[in-house]
């Protein structure tokens, strides 16, 4: 058949009208739509049946209960557990982030160990052989003193159990990470001569003081914080936050003071002198309980801190001063607080001293309210370890550092090259510490170091062996409180799923590797588990804590109240100075706290990145807070590109201009500039401020007192 | 070589010349695939757009063509509903560039939905309050009758002329047109206006916000007007952009100089219109909800107040006394001025509609959005108009679109 | 009209305690946690950020020290629309009604599956409550194991926004009716926000039941299309006429007059003037 033109065109249009009647077009149109509405690539959740598990979270020392909706048995959402005494149904954001922890694939899977610059899996068995081995090396050798320990908490039976293993080895190199709480403790000490920690009863106190401490910005327990302070705005109570820039807890309190920065013990010195020198201070305490150096205070505070004087070196006027120390003296139920930020650094005993002479002066100490001095967590009775003559031998030599703090310990380790172990828990000091630069080079001339960790952060980058941990959520664990929280509660966190990866408990990790070393070491550790363990030395709690989840130690104030030695803030302790020269670096830098990024041992999780504001971080870059007028006099704008400097180090930021920072100075955030590869979520996001800024080490204290570092700041 | 398709007594440049210049053409088309390809098989990731500037060039592009497009129904309804017969020598021309317009705008749709394999959900799922339907409805029935209105022009082809059953086709199609012309401007009235009632039924956007005529907002009335105003403008442009690039006069200049004058009246009445619109919002219905005039147009560093100058007394008033009054439309090079600032008036009409309405804060603390399209974006929007090209450079060669042409080019 | 089997129609909405409200976010991550929101490698861009619930810093614009900051979250405001007659600024303008107004809930809803992201709705929302799927939604290999089945994970090309956590409000009412109850309670049927909010700012309930928290915290005038009466309360964006269901509290002022837009003197004209229309 011949195809003219005609019959050609007519076929066409046959074919076109064929095509649109047919009902093939309509089932096309219909089944690409419904594809569209299945892509395989976009997840189908499975169903199945709905339970709840409880558990404790360990994500920061808060310590909240948390309630864990899983399908089928896969945990799919965290929730504040209602019926728990710390957080009674809140949770943060960390905390419902938990599950990108749980499944992050960036997870160490499998114990690693170091063949030259990279990492080889391998057995567990292998692994703790090798470390058992290696330890038995160091300790037959004699240099078991060399061998140390580094936790992220102090408190509970993990970080129990490593301080009993490297205290069986024969060394007393045992440190947790430095918070405020051992600011508190070596306070507490001075000024009352009791070892224990302060506890401050912000859910019952009327008026509260509060020289710098994130009260929600994350400090201490935060989600009993954020109760505490909705339940002030239902009481009427009032809370006062001196600091230098409008932070959230600065916007949420009734009263911002503007201080100048470190000049927060001045203010409540010049308070003292004001409640002293108008005889307001507590006089039943005054009778029971003011011990020596009252008077020497009286005068010391007479002759340095007027109210002018205060009032030139803070910034506040004198009145403001005045009025503010009656009307925290007169309050019912006062309290005075300290701890920067998140409260996650220990700042200057001069500071916390002063602080706490308020309360002393308000008699507020052990009431309803005020502030309660705890005495040490001791619920875990501990059989006597066992030592071989070497252990009892090495045992002898002091700790390197002896004031126990950590920044002091890297100090040394680095200065004379003497550790020749370091076990590393759940902490990551390479990051977190003041001058992440020198710890990072003290750990790398470690000869032999372990990590415990769950994620591959920055010291675990650096470790010889590493024996991967469960997360939170697979892990057993009892979590006392503590942290500024003035109620005892103890958790225990329970494993809501089996573990993801091949890890383990870090307690069962020591067991271990204790019971391969054999000897007394292997005889001090007669648990065949870290559960067993836990339920042996646990006794009186562990039937509550299994029962409920939790234990309520203490819910009242302690009966009894010490007395004051007024001795140490009599002698009117110098302040900390800011590193570096005015007349080189004439800005200050001081960190701030955000409660949305996790700034301590453990990186932020994708989500809590994710809510992290545009004027903070951006892209890949930091942005650094100064008030305009800052700006103006270093010729910087909005989002410019910018080169800080400290003594320390320099880093490219950008600019953010904020009103309510004081000009002059500039703040940077806490806890990004991760290094870690694999987590594309945090990796090489900003810069660690801790790159920027070293240790300040108090001599009062023996700790790390750095609030801030002189700065410059110059467009890139 | 293709001389057999080229219309009788027309003269054409050489074959091989009309090719490298299709082809350089059709370069662009290509890279506008490719774009296209990379937004359907990607999704609009690829694009610049945000959640903020939902509605970004591409929509712009869609009105801008429709409206300039306009020209077609306005054209027609006056050829074959009013009868103005000289009309009939630059009909060809407009109903060529609608055809353009509408099936570049439908193509921009396609490209610009989420999930364009659910677009027919619009006909399917329609939801009767939404302009988008109204919209969607009208548009697609508009192409239909452009396309009807088109074939007629394709069978006068000469060599498809001589068959005989397209010769009676295209010769009855003609006859019945008037219908056609008459459904086309009643749909095209229709969802120019509902392109108008997509910005001002947006109540939760001040800027864009009109009160106006039982379910019509005020801008439904007023693009309708201005898309009849201003397409024609539009197409006399493309006549003198033919005539410059052919170096040949195509059409009368009686028949110019009436389109001239029909569009510069409607532009007087849409301009007035338009400036009694702008003040009854400035200063009633913004300011009903807490904005000031100059809210829309400062604190920000693109949209200032000359955006509204430039529109409507650049664009609007000028090109409406150029083409009014006599000596001036008559006079080559203002009336040239005129239709090109008349079609970049409607354009920027357009864009203040969809571009700027995104932009403006409405919440207190919320910060104007700006915005910059990625090259995705522009080859996509550069695509249409390539396409354009080659349709009308197609179409004029091969198709007698200019009745006048022999006559005007006798030697 | 849509009824519930006890003939009553629910309203249910929001309040939040801007002064109670820390900015800390944990509405947000409760939010993508419960709803299955994904996240991209860097989301600093706030532009395409799917944020369901959203928290705003607003400052009063004083300079040191007398500046002042407040934090506003933002879920969808489930707007009943002029008149509240459930034609919500978004609702009205989908041409497939991918968004409805559920009249026996107040939910304005919307589903995926039937979206095909032409986004008027994003354009007719004054409040940026509505996010588009720029991209396909992606976890980092393992993490799909946490997603939960109450909510469908969306694909890309489509819009989606807060859902008052409806997929609760429908567990709730299955419970309910197992039970043998005409209607559920008012601590059953909270959003993933209220019940994480640390703070304790944010208050879930039915408007149209004087029993609940919600409507006794801003009494919502019902001849008035729900505005508060309550002096210290207000919704955002009142005199667009949205009548939003999510309302804000607060006792300073500038955090009030910053909910809207005035003209210069108005604010003063019409900050006591509650439970009347603004002039």
């Amino acid at each position: 058949m011949k195809i003219d033109r005609r019959s050609f065109l007519g076929l066409g249009l046959g074919a076109a009208a064929g095509v649109a009647v047919s009902p093939a077009t309509w089932k096309l149109m219909d089944d690409s739509s419904i594809w569209t509405q299945n892509w395989s690539w976009t997840p189908v959740p499975r169903d199945g049946e709905v339970t709840f598990d409880n558990t404790v979270c360990s994500l920061c020392p808060g310590n909240c209960g948390l309630s864990v909706r899983k399908i089928d048995g896969r945990p799919v959402k965290i929730e504040g557990r209602a019926d728990y005494p710390v957080n009674t149904g809140g949770v943060c954001l960390h905390g419902v982030s938990g599950l990108q922890y749980l499944y992050d694939p960036s997870r160490i899977k499998t114990p690693l160990k170091r063949t030259g610059d990279t990492f080889e899996a391998i057995s567990w068995d292998d692994a703790l052989e090798l470390v058992a081995t290696k330890l038995a090396e160091i300790k037959d050798a004699g240099k078991a003193d060399r061998i140390a320990c580094v936790t992220n908490h102090g408190v509970g039976t993990i970080p129990g159990l490593f301080g009993r293993f490297v205290k069986a080895l024969g060394s007393n190199n045992v440190y947790a990470m430095d918070t405020m709480d051992k600011t508190w403790e070596k306070t507490l000490e001075k000024m009352h001569g009791v070892h224990g920690t302060l506890g401050f009863d912000l859910e019952n106190s009327d008026f509260v003081l509060s020289f710098g401490t994130g009260l929600i910005e994350g400090w201490g327990s935060p989600v009993s914080n954020f109760k505490a302070n909705s339940s002030r705005k239902e009481r009427g109570a009032t809370l006062v936050q001196v600091e230098p820039r409008l932070s959230n807890t600065a916007a949420n309190a009734d009263t911002w003071i503007a201080a100048k920065p470190n000049t927060e013990a001045d203010l409540a010195l010049g308070m003292a002198n004001v409640i002293i020198s108008n005889n307001l201070y507590n006089t039943g305490y005054y009778v029971s309980g003011f011990g020596p150096g009252f008077d020497e205070l009286t005068a010391m505070l007479k002759e340095n801190y007027s109210p002018e004087a205060v009032a030139q070196t803070t910034g506040i006027k004198a009145a403001v001063i005045v009025d503010l120390a009656k009307r925290f003296v007169k309050a019912g139920a006062p309290v005075a607080i300290a701890g920067k930020g998140k409260g996650a650094t220990p700042g200057s005993m001069r500071e916390f001293a002063a602080v706490h002479l308020l309360n002393c002066l308000a008699g507020n100490i052990n009431t309803k309210g005020g502030a309660w001095i705890l005495s040490p967590q001791d619920y875990d009775q501990w059989p006597a370890v066992e030592m071989d003559d070497a252990a009892s031998e090495a045992i002898e030599k002091p700790a390197m550092d002896p004031a126990g703090s950590v920044a002091g310990f890297f100090a040394k380790a680095g200065a004379d090259k003497s550790v020749e172990a370091l076990l590393i828990s759940d902490a990551n000091p390479c990051f977190a510490l003041a001058d992440a630069q020198a710890v990072t080079k003290a750990v790398q001339d470690i000869p032999f170091v372990v990590s415990f960790s769950s994620f591959m952060d920055e010291t675990t980058q650096l470790a010889d062996v590493v024996l991967p941990s469960h997360t939170f959520l697979e892990r057993t664990e009892d979590l006392p409180s503590g942290a500024g929280m003035a109620r005892r509660v103890t958790g225990l966190a329970k494993p809501v799923i089996d573990p993801v990866f091949n890890t383990k408990n870090p307690g069962d990790a020591i067991l271990a590797i204790a019971k391969a070393m054999e000897g007394t070491v292997g005889d001090s550790f007669p648990w065949e588990s870290y559960e067993e363990c836990l339920e042996a030395v646990t006794g009186d709690l562990w039937s509550d804590l299994s029962d409920q989840g939790y234990a309520a130690v203490q819910e009242t104030p302690p009966a009894t109240r010490p007395s004051v030695d007024f001795t140490f803030v009599a002698q009117n302790p110098a302040p900390i100075a800011a590193e570096g020269t005015e007349a080189d670096f004439a800005l200050i830098l001081v960190p701030l706290d955000n409660v949305r990024i996790a700034a301590g041992s453990i990186a932020s999780s994708p989500f809590a990145v994710k809510t992290v504001a545009d004027t903070v971080l951006l892209g890949k870059d930091v942005l650094v807070e100064m008030n305009p007028e800052t700006a103006k006099a270093n010729k910087l704008s909005q989002g410019d590109l910018a080169v800080i400097e400290t003594p320390r180090g320099k880093a490219t930021v950008k600019v953010n201009l904020f009103e309510g920072i004081m000009p002059g100075v500039v703040a940077m955030v806490k806890g990004l500039g991760h290094a870690m590869d694999e987590n594309r979520y945090v990796n090489g996001k900003g810069v660690n401020i801790n790159e920027l800024m070293g240790p300040v080490m108090d001599a009062d204290s023996g700790l790390d007192a750095v609030w801030g570092i002189r700065a410059k700041i110059s467009k890139a | 070589m293709d001389s057999a398709l080229i219309p009788e007594g027309a003269k054409r440049c050489p074959f091989p010349v009309f090719a490298l210049g299709l082809a350089a053409v059709g370069v662009v088309v290509l890279w506008g695939v490719y774009a296209m390809g990379l937004c359907w098989f990607k999704g609009l990731n690829q694009t610049n757009m945000n959640d903020y500037y939902g509605f970004a060039l591409w929509i712009w592009a869609d009105l801008a063509v429709i409206a300039i497009g306009g020209g077609a129904f306005f054209t027609g309804l006056l050829r074959y509903v009013f009868g103005i017969d000289e009309l009939k020598n630059i009909v060809n021309l407009t109903v060529v560039i609608g055809f353009i317009c509408y099936s570049s705008a439908l193509l921009i749709l396609a490209i610009d939905i989420g999930q364009p394999l659910r677009g027919w959900f619009i006909f399917w799922h329609a939801n009767v309050h939404s302009m988008l339907t109204e919209v969607a409805f009208c548009l697609s029935l508009y192409f239909s009758v452009l396309t009807i209105e088109f074939i007629p022009l394709i069978l006068e082809n000469r060599q498809v002329d001589k068959v005989p059953f397209f010769h009676n086709l295209g010769h009855n199609m003609h006859g019945v047109m008037a219908i056609f012309a008459a459904t086309g401007a009643f749909l095209s009235c229709f969802h120019q206006g509902s392109l108008g009632g997509v910005a001002g039924v947006m109540y939760g956007r001040p800027f864009a916000y009109r009160e106006g005529f039982l379910v019509w907002p005020w801008t439904f009335f007023l693009f309708t007007w201005s898309a009849a105003a201003y397409g024609p403008c539009f197409t006399l442009t493309v006549l003198k952009m033919f005539e410059k690039i052919t170096k040949k006069k195509l059409v009368k200049d009686n028949v110019v100089h009436l389109l001239a004058k029909i569009s510069g009246w409607m532009i007087t009445t849409y301009i007035i219109a338009k400036i009694i619109d702008t003040i009854y919002w400035a200063t009633v219905t913004a300011p009903s909800q807490g904005f000031k005039f100059m809210d829309f147009y400062s604190n920000n560093s693109f949209y200032g107040v000359w955006i509204l100058v430039l529109e409507i007394a650049v664009c609007g008033i000028v090109p409406a006394v150029l083409l009014t009054k006599k000596s001036f439309r008559e006079n080559p090079k203002l009336l040239l001025t005129a239709i090109i600032l008349g079609t970049i008036g409607v354009c920027l009409n357009r864009w203040v509609m969809v571009l700027q309405i995104m932009a403006v804060p409405v919440m207190s603390f919320d910060t104007w959005a700006l915005y910059i399209p990625s090259w995705q974006e522009v080859a996509t929007t550069v695509l249409p108009v390539a396409y354009g090209v080659i349709l009308i450079a197609l179409a004029y060669r091969y198709l007698p679109v200019f009745p006048q042409e022999r006559e005007l080019n006798a030697d | 009209m849509k009824q519930d089997k006890h003939g009553k129609n629910h309203k249910f909405g929001m309040v939040v305690d801007l002064d109670k409200c820390t900015g800390c976010g944990s509405c947000m991550v409760a939010c993508m946690s419960e709803n299955n929101v994904p996240f991209k490698e860097d989301e600093s861009n706030k532009k395409d950020s799917l944020t369901w619930m959203r928290v705003y810093k607003i400052t009063n614009g004083k300079s040191f020290p007398e500046t002042e900051i407040c934090y506003m979250p933002r879920p969808c405001m489930h707007c009943g629309g002029k008149g509240d007659h459930g034609h919500s600024p978004c609702v009205s303008v989908c041409p497939a009604v991918a968004t409805d107004y559920d009249h026996s809930s107040g939910i304005v809803s919307q589903i995926y599956t039937r979206c095909f992201g032409c986004r008027y709705c994003m354009g007719a929302c004054p409040y940026h409550a509505r996010y588009f799927n720029w991209w396909d939604p992606k976890w980092p290999e393992g993490m799909e194991s946490y997603l939960s089945p109450d909510v469908s994970p969306r694909m890309r090309g489509v819009v989606e926004k807060c859902s008052f956590c409806f997929h609760r409000y429908q567990e709730a009412r299955d419970l309910a009716y197992v039970e043998e109850r005409d209607d559920i309670e008012e601590q059953e049927y909270q959003t993933a926000c209220t019940q994480a909010c640390p703070a304790g700012a944010i208050t879930f309930g039915d408007l149209n039941n004087p029993d609940h928290a919600v409507s006794q915290l801003v009494e919502p005038d019902a001849h008035n299309c729900g505005k508060p009466k309550n002096p210290k309360a207000f919704r955002l964006l009142e005199r667009l006429q949205t009548n939003p269901k999510v309302y804000y509290v607060s006792e300073r002022e500038w955090v009030r007059k910053a909910g809207d837009n005035y003209l210069d003197g108005e604010w003063e004209k019409v900050k006591n003037n509650h439970g009347k229309d603004h002039g």
